[in-house]
């Protein structure tokens, strides 16, 4: 599998890691402790496209968002994830 | 008390053994050079402040600083991409200090001396490509890995800089690797290793390509 990062180009798997689900948002402050226990623990095991974290610590250390086909690692998608590269997400 | 030495040592100095190593009775097929007592600066634009940085850094160093994976020589000093809206400033003989950039660039960046942090090693001859082809999932070929071509990537699960300088006089490439000191003697050992069966002549330089 080969990953293509917005700012390297088209890098083979070994310069990234998986940190996981893109998907779950921090709760609000005060929310309650199922919202939190959902956010903390519990995860869709998806059989299609996913949302994933990657970071390309083996090249320029950038987090991105990427839009992944579980059934066929077909990948449609790479972006930079918020804060990562600030001009390009203008964060 | 202990005696303490403050004098600046390469993190190669007992690795690296000037001369030949490997086939012997050939011309040497690569040359490995690490290059000693630059000045390396690393510089990261504040957030948001990426046009500012761009600003500063093309008044200080008169050219425009890499926004993609390249590397640029302007004045003095040679600016390498590192991630985004981020870049080395390599120098020698200390034009480019962090003493004298930070009243240039501190607004916009956040610098930090990576001087004595990184080890660079330059590696050519006629068959630098093939050695590095072992290493690098890098197109290093010569219509594609052009001059001025950089990349931050891994070679044997190790991060390193990779760019491509000005060719030697006889016309062949030179492509230059930054690597953390203290993961140095281990990659070095690794070079050694892909090199041995062409033929490797070894020394080193104060002098920066």
């Amino acid at each position: 599998m080969r990953i293509v990062c917005p700012f390297c180009g088209e890098r083979e798997l070994g310069e990234f890691t998986y940190l996981g689900d893109a998907k779950p948002v921090r709760p609000e402050a005060g929310a309650s402790e199922d919202e939190v226990f959902d956010y903390v623990y519990l995860r869709d095991n998806v059989a299609g496209e996913t949302n994933e974290y990657w970071y390309h610590g083996g090249g320029c250390r950038a987090w991105l968002k990427v839009t992944r086909n579980t059934l066929t690692h077909e990948i449609s998608s790479v972006e930079p994830a918020a804060g990562a590269g600030a001009a390009k997400v203008g964060a | 008390m202990v005696e303490f030495s403050w004098a600046p040592r390469s993190p190669l100095e007992h690795a690296l053994v000037t001369g030949a190593h490997g086939t012997r009775g050939i011309e040497a097929g690569v040359s490995l050079t690490e290059i000693r007592n630059f000045d390396l600066i690393q510089v990261m634009a504040r957030r948001g402040k990426g046009a500012e940085l761009a600003k500063a850094a093309k008044a200080r160093f008169g050219v425009t600083a890499p926004d993609a994976p390249k590397a640029v020589q302007g004045k003095d000093a040679t600016l390498i991409w590192s991630g985004p809206d981020q870049f080395f400033v390599l120098s020698a003989g200390g034009k480019h200090t962090l003493q004298t950039l930070v009243p240039a660039l501190s607004g916009p960046a956040s610098l930090s001396d990576q001087s004595h942090a990184r080890v660079l090693i330059s590696i050519s001859g006629v068959k630098a490509r093939a050695m590095l082809a072992k290493l690098s999932s890098i197109d290093l070929h010569v219509g594609a890995f052009l001059i001025g071509a950089a990349a931050a990537t891994s070679m044997d699960h190790t991060s390193v800089t990779l760019w491509r300088g000005n060719d030697r006089p006889d016309g062949l490439a030179v492509f230059n690797l930054l690597v953390f000191a203290t993961f140095a003697e281990s990659l070095w050992h690794t070079l050694l290793d892909s090199a041995a069966e062409y033929g490797v002549a070894i020394s080193h330089s104060e002098e920066l390509a």
